[in-house]
């Protein structure tokens, strides 16, 4: 079993190292090679995946465990490699290669012929990879490393479309939104090695005291709730959408969203020790169930409208998470991936979708949510829709409370160091293309 | 002491010396010079670890040298690495920036950074120390007058502390007074001596308040020599050479101010880079910033965290080698310096030149996969008992750094084209061949990290020795 397990977790990054390398080599890969190997490779997995599961179940056991001794050491130092299959870990890894067949079938017709069709498959399977490594690591370390490398797709994914400004300056904002909040995994997983020796959970959580359970649980917190998106970081989830549907579906309906909520759903035991973190993530998630759904129904873009739907799902998953719940969300994430994820795919066709459902009610389809509407006064309406439409206002306070006094202590320290220099214009270099006219025994590139 | 089999340091040395005095007879065979100097270099270097690394990892002297010059652990690897890099740079340098003057020149950087590694003699060392700096001070690597005054009184300082540890030495007897053997754990020169050190590694090293700099050069002065002169981290080297192991004492007390201000020169520069806009400057803040915690990781008196210093050392030296290089040949493509105030989208024309850029930001970094990430978490697994600040600011500033990376990459590589771009191409195969090298360094040695660990490891026990007595370790296993 571990060496199925093995070969599950390792499979799309090999994919991904052979395909990039050849790429770099100058192999532009066909598109049908690409889908063929995407399709056999997840088909395969989903299989071991559930073989897996049943010899888990029919063995009796609770864990597979992988170890693939030590990364590194130096000294008493070890970074350990420890996989794990157990009865959480392997829905999710169930979950991932399902879904990431499904998107590399969806897409082999969604993106025949664009440009950038390799490219996409490559970094799908490096996000494959990544949530692989997060949902078996057996120790905060290896999640680091998984959650990474799902945040660097994620961003690359939403600038697929390189050539318009829009999808970069997304990814930027994603970029940075992620990048404050894997501080916090980063941190934590320190902190943990600092006070109880170890971030390994392979053979149990280790143990904290209260007050540091606290500190622990509120840094995974930070991480969870900027990678699920939730308040106060959910401001980037509506730029996220910039990226191909497919991508779109997979990371925001499926995976990647709900990654933060598997990191709670590992680190419960911690959170069961600290009622201080436990109750701020119930209170996340209630904020945010409450804000997703009122911002949803205010967005004119079935995409966007999708995210914040799936946003307020998460945010109820947090909520159970808090409750120190375990099957219960479990599930509730998988049936809510699924779903999402078909809506998602289905979202280019969503208008067609509505005239269907429209002519099948005969042209009655009643608005949903008016009694909800009803119930409230119409100047708390009038207040709760100009906060949904600017999006809780989180973006407008992140940006003056963190933003712009950071932009500005950056630009006075710049003054700082250039006290005492002449204000110089951009070098002017030769061209290397110009030079070519201008020399021609120069050769078009310069060397 | 055992011997090297041949004066393999000398050799080092010398044969990018005449490569330098070769390249400066002719523009045309610069290049070529360059490469033979540097590759010959690379190989003396080469035989040298290997010689060391099959001595178990002590000490060798080399052979008819007098002591001048001697080899272990710490510096082995360093001569290594060095001298590839020179030998990367002079091959995928654009035409222009191989003239006479720019090679030999970059080949006497070389040849002096070498001999400071190398040396087994406080003169030598400060000789080479000041020899590797004339360039940029006095031609043809000058720039503002920053850095020209930066690495001034970085030479002066190291001047005057020679003059006061000769001094003490020879009242206190010492039959070679320059020998760094002979000097190991006497004090000699005592505060002033120590701290005129200091100095030099402040002004060499770019420690905030003498940082500024750094960055001046990289935007004033031609860049991959820079790059070059910055990688040889011989404020580092100082630190571990001589500082380390001859003032344990004074090291004690000092090294928690050093190390603090090193940690605010990681804060300070990521924090600078955030709303910097010119690309070169970017860079330099980001060397700065990344490179700064190596002062750290090395007193932190745990081999964790020295070893991840080391290897830090070799992570920021080939990453942001990969870096410069990436910007300088987009520079001589597109024709000016760049800044992050317009996208270009340039990956269309240089996909290949894009990747690379981003394997090498990455590295900086510390993503998984690079050996950039194994040396981040040694370094602060390492130091978080004597510096617990660290545990919060370096993640703090890496992230920074990683924003202001990403957001330089997007403008250079990303969003919409730029009209009126011709004759762009992306890397031909010497620039492609040198750049493949490296990303693979970075990726093998992150998947695998245990070779470049073991290179380290010697060196960093080596180096804890001086400070063990006094210090905590932290046992565990992760």
């Amino acid at each position: 079993m571990q060496a199925v397990l093995l070969a599950v977790v390792l499979a799309p990054g090999a994919v991904f190292s052979l395909f990039s390398i050849l790429w770099l080599l100058g192999w532009d890969a066909p598109e049908r090679a690409l889908t063929r190997v995407t399709a056999i490779v997840y088909s395969l997995a989903t299989i071991a995946v559930a073989w897996l599961a049943w010899s888990l179940h029919a063995s009796g056991g609770a864990t597979i465990a992988v170890s693939l001794g030590d990364w590194f050491t130096v000294h008493d130092y070890h970074f350990p490699l420890v996989l794990l299959g157990d009865r959480l870990s392997l829905p999710f890894l169930a979950l991932t290669v399902v879904l990431v067949g499904l998107i590399g079938q969806f897409s082999a017709t969604y993106l025949h012929r664009d440009p950038g069709f390799a490219r996409f498959y490559i970094l799908l399977h490096l996000f494959a990879f990544g949530a692989m490594l997060i949902f078996s690591a057996g120790s905060f370390d290896l999640v680091i490393a998984g959650w990474e490398m799902v945040g660097l797709t994620s961003v690359l994914l939403i600038s697929f479309f390189h050539y318009r400004p829009g999808p970069v300056e997304s990814a930027l904002r994603v970029f940075i939104v992620y990048r404050a909040c894997d501080i916090g995994l980063i941190t934590a997983a320190f902190v943990m090695h600092h006070l109880a020796h170890s971030s390994s959970f392979a053979n149990g959580m280790p143990h904290l005291t209260d007050g540091d359970a606290t500190i622990v649980g509120l840094l995974l917190l930070l991480s969870a709730a900027g990678k699920s998106a939730q308040v106060p970081f959910s401001g980037w989830l509506p730029r996220a959408m910039e990226g191909p549907t497919p991508s779109s579906a997979i990371f925001y309906g499926a995976i990647s969203v709900h990654a933060g909520a598997y990191l709670l759903l590992r680190a419960q035991p911690i959170l069961m020790e600290s009622p201080i973190a436990a109750a701020a993530v119930v209170v996340i998630g209630l904020i945010t169930a409450v804000q997703g759904s009122m911002i949803g129904r205010t967005c004119a873009d079935a995409k966007t409208s999708l995210a914040y739907a799936s946003l307020a799902q998460v945010g109820v998953v947090f909520i159970e998470i808090g409750f120190g719940l375990t099957w219960i969300p479990v599930m509730h994430i998988l049936g809510h991936a699924m779903v999402r994820t078909l809506q998602f795919l289905r979202a280019p066709s969503m208008l067609h979708d509505y005239h269907q459902v429209h002519a099948a009610a005969g042209g009655h389809l009643e608005k949903t949510g008016k009694h909800l509407e009803s119930a409230i006064p119409q100047g708390l309406q009038l207040w709760l829709y100009r906060m949904a439409i600017d999006r809780g206002h989180l973006d407008t306070i992140l940006e003056r409370v963190i933003v712009q006094p950071l932009v500005q202590v950056s630009l006075f320290l710049a003054r700082l160091d250039r006290m005492g220099l002449p204000s110089a214009p951009a070098k002017a270099i030769k061209p290397a293309a110009m030079q070519s006219v201008t020399a021609p025994n120069e050769g078009v590139i310069d060397g | 002491m055992a011997d090297l089999s041949f004066p393999l340091i000398s050799a080092a040395i010398g044969i990018p010396a005449l490569a330098a005095a070769a390249a400066f007879g002719s523009d045309q065979r610069a290049r070529i010079a360059g490469v033979i100097g540097s590759a010959g270099s690379a190989l003396c270097a080469l035989e040298c670890l290997r010689e060391v690394q099959a001595g178990g990892g002590a000490r060798l002297a080399e052979p008819w040298s007098l002591g001048l010059f001697t080899a272990d652990p710490l510096n082995a690897t360093f001569l290594v690495l060095y001298s590839l890099l020179t030998l990367g740079i002079l091959i995928l340098a654009p035409r222009r920036d191989t003239s006479a003057k720019i090679t030999g020149a970059t080949l006497l950087v070389l040849a002096s950074t070498l001999a400071a590694y190398g040396a087994g003699n406080l003169l030598v060392l400060a000789a080479a120390w000041i020899l590797s700096a004339l360039p940029f001070i006095l031609g043809p690597f000058t720039g503002t007058w920053r850095p020209r005054a930066g690495l001034s009184a970085s030479c002066i300082a190291i001047i005057g502390a020679l003059g006061i540890i000769a001094s003490a030495a020879h009242d206190g007897g010492a039959t070679h007074p320059f020998s760094l053997a002979e000097l190991q754990g006497h004090n000699f020169g005592g505060s002033a001596a120590f701290a005129l050190l200091i100095i030099a590694i402040v002004c060499r090293k770019g420690i905030f308040p003498a940082h500024a700099w750094i960055e001046d050069a990289a935007e004033a002065g031609p860049i991959l020599p820079v790059c070059l002169f910055i990688n040889g981290h011989l404020g580092a080297f100082l630190l571990a050479r001589v500082v380390i192991p001859e003032f344990p004492l004074s090291a004690q007390g000092a090294f928690p101010i050093l190390s603090d201000l090193a940690l605010f020169t990681a804060l300070y520069a990521a924090v600078r880079a955030v709303a910097e806009s010119k690309a070169r400057r970017i860079l330099a803040l980001l060397v700065l910033s990344q490179s700064a915690c190596i002062l750290a990781g090395l007193e932190s008196a745990t081999q964790e965290g020295i070893t991840g210093a080391l290897v830090h050392c070799m992570v920021v030296a080939v990453a942001t080698t990969g870096l410069f290089s990436v910007l300088r040949l987009m520079e001589v493509r597109f024709g000016r310096s760049f800044t992050s105030d317009h996208y270009l989208g340039l990956s269309e024309y240089t996909p290949r030149l894009a990747v690379f850029f981003v394997v090498c930001g990455l590295a900086l970094v510390g993503l998984p996969g690079t050996l950039g990430f194994c040396s981040e978490d040694l370094l602060i697994h390492g130091t978080l008992v004597s510096h617990p600040q660290i545990g919060l600011l370096l993640p703090l500033a890496t992230a920074m750094n990683a924003v202001s990376l990403f957001r330089l990459f997007s403008k250079m590589f990303l969003g919409t084209q730029k009209t009126g771009i011709h004759g762009i191409s992306d890397a031909i195969p010497r620039e492609r061949w040198v750049l493949a090298a490296i990303a693979l360094f970075i990726v093998a040695a992150g998947v695998v990290p245990s070779a470049a660990l073991s290179l380290r490891r010697n060196a960093a026990q080596a180096l804890n020795g001086p400070m063990a007595p006094h210090s905590t370790t932290v046992a565990g296993n992760r």
